[in-house]
Formats: structure tokens, C-alpha cells, sequence
């Protein structure tokens, strides 16, 4: 967004970052993302982030693969039809075990395709807003404000006990 | 005084064991005149059905206790001490399994047919003293683990009468640590789910698949306590729904117990439909006319093809469906229905395997009353032995586990 300041808090302590996350929540500051150098509960919590989309990508892919399973079963049935011991061209019991490896199947791709475009993954630009410390010992606050109140969100990160990174 | 109150409060039977025993009453007034009666082998069928299906419950219930000692879950909480609450229906079950006996001639159709050297297998003495000491073994392994899973909390039951009082002399003479009687309880465990799937196969191919003495599938077994322990862990969360909605906070029941039981019952549900599968694509293959007739009996031929659809369609679709939502499963409430409905789902279950052997010709279901109130009768049975436990040992309290004696 062009005219916005990024201005990154960063912080040793989780809980520090656990009420700063709050706090943000309640004030004009647009909040961005958390950076952290190992996966936090509690950070997860206090984001109170909506849940995954991730699991509708794998039943859509789930349901495909039972009717392409199926399908495909049929399909190969009529196209080259092996009549054994009078049984049915198309009989349903044994298609039942493609249709369900192609469920599985189909709701794995489902599953991988949502995790990737979910996570916003493939990108080329990289990290924009990043600090190397938040691969050390720093927890990482992002978050976006107006120019003019480029001093108050520092304040802000400062108040809370953290020390403050402005990306230009 | 806070004593005495609570004395009188166990001495008087809550509405809930009143009604239990009217339906007990009924129940056994039902089958009494069905026995006298014109069709005695109606009543019987009955009787059977239920055997199985609640005995099956007991011990699948139990099961799950075992199971989670077994795994050093502890994700089940205070689950183990419901599901071992159980093992109260175990001598009724042995007692029902001894009337059996009386009806013998009306639950066999073999006993008069030419079973072309089967007969060494399927004769009544043998069956009933194989079966019999079958589920002597398996009652007395499920009560071995539970005395010692009792004997952790066994401070509790000091100035308390019978059994508890038993259980906490035991301890004291014993003296063994927490660690020494986990250590017993996991051999016990591992015991039980041996015999439990050794003793339910057995029932499963002896008072089951017998019925039609010249069809076999050697998976029966496996189906047997695939579903025992499909529907014990239905009547667990039924029981842990009702102590949460009674108790509230006390119990100690969380949203994320039940969504944790209702995953492996999710996880069961799904085994049990794959059992069956397996069963009928090998039948499906095979095309052999001695193993094709029963199914195509049970699921093409009328009268039973709809019911056979039925308990399809409830005892997985149903439940498949509705389980693969999160939030349902966390609602107790909600769980009672579903967890009731695949119960009776399976009343009809064991109906489908025993009745078209029993009736031969028949063209309908010709269930009556009577069918229902002995479900009833049996259905007090179990409220009264799960309930007089839980008075006794409550379950929840299992939470604050027992240091050593002295």
C-alpha cells in the first residue's frame, strides 16, 4: 500500500508479545503479521485467527477423486469388456476400492494445492517487512499506519516494552 | 451429619432406578409370556439379540479403558473411569448367557439338521461349556484390571462398606506403589483385549454365524468385536454425555474429550463399514452358491433387503456424515441421539444376522410389543448396573491419583 509506514516492534518475551497483540487489536494500528523463532500456542491464540480454508480444498478433492475412481472403473468396463463368471460389466462392489484409493489421492492433491495457495505460497518477492533477529532470539511485531502517526505506533511498541525497526 | 445425609442419599432409589426396575419388570413379563406362549422362539430371538448387543456394549466399553492403559493415553481423562463403570454388567451378562441354555432348542436351528461333520463343533454340551468358560475368563480378566485400576484411588474407600472396603484392605496388604499397580493393571489390560477379541470371535461364530450351520466366513469373528467395540464406545460417550449435562464442571468432562472420543468412535464406524466390505467383496468374488445365499438372503431378498439398507444407511452413512464436522461431535447433547440411534441401529443389526436363520420363509419383519419391552427389560438392566456403580465409585474423582499407603 503506497503512503502506509511499516514499523516492526520487536520483543524478547512471548507474553510481551501476547499483550502487545491485544492492545493492537484496540487501536488504530493496522496490524500486519507476528514473526517468531518457534511456533507459540499462545501466539496463535491471541491472534484469534479464522480457521484454515485448507480442510474444504481436500473434501472438494475428496469428493472428485470418489467420482473420478468411479468413473474412470466404469469407463475401462466399457471400453473393454471382460465378461467373467456372468458378472455385470459394471458392478459396483469392486469399483468401490478405486473410487476409494482416488478419494485418497484426490483429497491429498486437494489438500497440498489448498496448503500452498492458503499459505500464499509460490511468491517470488520474498520477505518485504523482515529482521534477521526474528530468527534469533526476537519475537517480531508488523504492524501499518498512517505517516503522520508514525510516532505514536512507535511509542506504542515502546510502551509495551519492545524495541522498534521503521522500514522506509 | 454431612455423612448421614449422604447415606440416606444412596440408601433411596432415584426415579431413575425406580423406572430402571419397572422396565426390568416389564421386561421379564414380556419375555415370560412370550416363552409360554404360542411362539416361544420369538421371544427368544428377542432375548438373544439382546444378549448380545448389551453384553457386547459391556464389553466394549471396558475395552476402551484397556486400550487407553494400554497406550498411556491421556488424552481420555476421566473416560477410563466411565468406561470401567461397565464391568457392573458383567455377571449379568454370564447370568443371561446361563438362561440361554433353557431356550436352547429355540436359538439353534441345527440341533435337529445333518451338519455333515460339523456336529463334532456344533453340539450343545460342547458349545456351552467352550462358550461358557469363555466369557468366565474374559469377566474375570475385566475384573482383575478393574480391581487394580480401583486400587489407585483406594485411599477413598476407607470407612466405606463392601466392596470398596475390600478393594482398600487389599491395598493396604498389598502395599504396592502407584507405579506397581499401573504395572499390574497394563498385564491385566493386555490380557483383556487377548481374550476380549479371542471370547467375542468365539460368540461371534458360535451364537451368530451357527445359525446357518453351513456358512462360513472366517472374517466373522473380527466383524464380532469390530462392532462390540464400535457400540461400546457409543454407549461410553452416552454415559459421558449424561454425566456432563448432569454434573456440569464436576465431572471434569472437557468439549475436547467428547471431540476426541467421537474421533475413534469416527475411526470405528468407518472400520466396522470396512470390515463388512472386506467380507462382501471376497463373498462378491468368489461366487461360491454356499456363501453368496446368505448375503443375497439378508441384502436382495425380501423381507430383509430395506432393513439391510436401514442399518447401512444408519450405522455408517449417517454417522459418517454427520462425524466429519468438529463441532457436533463437542456437543454431548447432540452425541446421545446419534449415539442412540446407531445403538438401535444395531439392535436391528444383530435381528438382520439372526432372524432370516431363525424364521425361514418369513415374509415380513414380524417384530411386535413384545420385541421392544424386552429391549426395555434389558435396557434397565444395564441403567441399574452402570448407576449402582457409578454411586459407589464416581467416577470423576479418578483425576487425583493415589500415592502409596504408609
Amino acid at each position: 500500500m503506497e503512503g502506509k509506514k511499516y514499523i516492526m516492534g520487536l520483543f524478547k518475551n512471548e507474553d510481551q508479545v501476547v499483550s502487545t497483540l491485544a492492545a493492537l487489536k484496540e487501536s488504530a494500528f493496522k496490524f500486519q503479521r507476528v514473526h517468531s523463532p518457534f511456533p507459540s500456542h499462545k501466539i496463535m491464540d491471541a491472534l484469534k485467527l479464522k480457521k484454515s480454508k485448507v480442510g474444504w480444498f481436500t473434501l472438494t478433492g475428496g469428493i472428485l477423486g470418489l467420482i473420478s475412481g468411479f468413473a474412470l472403473a466404469v469407463y475401462c468396463s466399457l471400453e473393454w469388456k471382460l465378461i467373467v463368471s456372468g458378472k455385470p460389466i459394471i458392478s459396483l462392489i469392486p469399483f468401490f476400492i478405486v473410487g476409494f484409493e482416488f478419494t485418497v489421492l484426490f483429497a491429498v492433491f486437494g489438500n497440498v494445492i489448498g496448503l500452498l495457495t492458503q499459505a500464499r505460497l509460490p511468491t517470488s518477492k520474498g520477505m518485504e517487512y523482515y529482521d534477521p533477529r526474528c530468527s534469533g532470539e526476537h519475537f517480531g511485531v508488523l504492524a501499518a499506519c498512517e505517516p503522520m502517526q508514525q510516532d505514536d505506533l512507535k511509542d506504542f511498541f515502546k510502551q509495551n516494552g519492545g524495541e522498534v525497526k521503521v522500514f522506509d | 451429619m454431612a455423612s448421614n445425609e449422604k447415606n440416606t442419599a444412596t440408601s433411596q432409589k432415584s426415579p431413575m432406578g425406580w423406572i430402571s426396575i419397572i422396565l426390568i419388570i416389564i421386561g421379564l413379563a414380556a419375555f415370560i409370556y412370550g416363552v409360554v406362549g404360542d411362539h416361544p422362539e420369538k421371544a427368544w430371538q428377542a432375548y438373544l439379540i439382546n444378549f448380545l448387543l448389551w453384553s457386547a456394549i459391556a464389553q466394549g466399553a471396558v475395552l476402551f479403558s484397556a486400550v487407553m492403559h494400554m497406550t498411556k493415553a491421556r488424552w481420555s481423562g476421566p473416560l477410563s473411569a466411565l468406561a470401567e463403570s461397565f464391568a457392573a454388567f458383567f455377571p449379568l451378562s454370564f447370568v443371561l448367557f446361563l438362561i440361554l441354555f433353557l431356550g436352547r432348542t429355540h436359538i439353534f436351528p441345527w440341533l435337529h439338521e445333518d451338519l455333515h461333520g460339523k456336529e463334532v463343533w456344533l453340539n450343545i454340551p460342547f458349545l456351552f461349556t467352550r462358550d461358557g468358560i469363555g466369557l468366565l475368563i474374559l469377566y474375570a480378566i475385566g475384573f482383575a484390571y478393574l480391581y487394580n485400576a480401583l486400587q489407585l484411588r483406594a485411599d477413598e474407600f476407607q470407612n466405606q462398606g463392601g466392596f470398596r472396603q475390600m478393594i482398600y484392605k487389599g491395598w493396604i496388604r498389598n502395599n504396592r506403589s502407584t507405579e506397581q499397580v499401573k504395572k499390574k493393571m497394563t498385564t491385566w489390560a493386555a490380557l483383556y483385549i487377548l481374550a476380549f477379541t479371542l471370547v467375542l470371535s468365539l460368540i461371534g461364530y458360535d451364537l451368530v454365524m451357527s445359525m446357518d450351520p453351513h456358512w462360513i466366513s472366517t472374517l466373522f469373528g473380527g466383524y464380532s468385536f469390530v462392532k462390540a467395540f464400535y457400540v461400546g464406545l457409543g454407549a461410553l460417550i452416552i454415559l459421558a454425555a449424561i454425566t456432563q449435562i448432569r454434573k456440569g464442571k464436576e465431572s471434569g468432562l472437557k468439549p475436547s474429550h467428547f471431540h476426541d472420543i467421537g474421533k475413534l468412535f469416527f475411526a470405528f464406524c468407518l472400520l466396522w463399514a470396512d470390515f463388512f466390505y472386506v467380507q462382501l467383496t471376497v463373498i462378491w468374488y468368489g461366487n461360491i452358491p454356499e456363501e453368496t445365499y446368505y448375503v443375497i438372503e439378508r441384502t436382495v431378498m425380501v423381507p430383509w433387503s430395506k432393513l439391510a439398507w436401514t442399518i447401512f444407511i444408519v450405522c455408517f452413512i449417517i454417522p459418517f456424515v454427520i462425524l466429519i464436522n468438529k463441532k457436533i461431535k463437542s456437543k454431548p447433547g447432540f452425541m446421545v441421539i446419534l449415539c442412540s440411534v446407531i445403538i438401535i441401529g444395531f439392535w436391528f443389526e444383530h435381528l438382520l444376522l439372526l432372524a432370516p436363520a431363525l424364521s425361514h420363509g418369513a415374509h415380513s419383519l414380524s417384530l411386535n410389543i413384545s420385541d421392544g419391552l424386552i429391549t426395555a427389560g434389558f435396557f434397565g438392566l444395564m441403567v441399574i448396573a452402570v448407576s449402582s456403580f457409578l454411586k459407589r465409585f464416581p467416577g470423576f474423582s479418578r483425576t487425583t491419583e493415589a500415592g502409596s499407603p504408609g
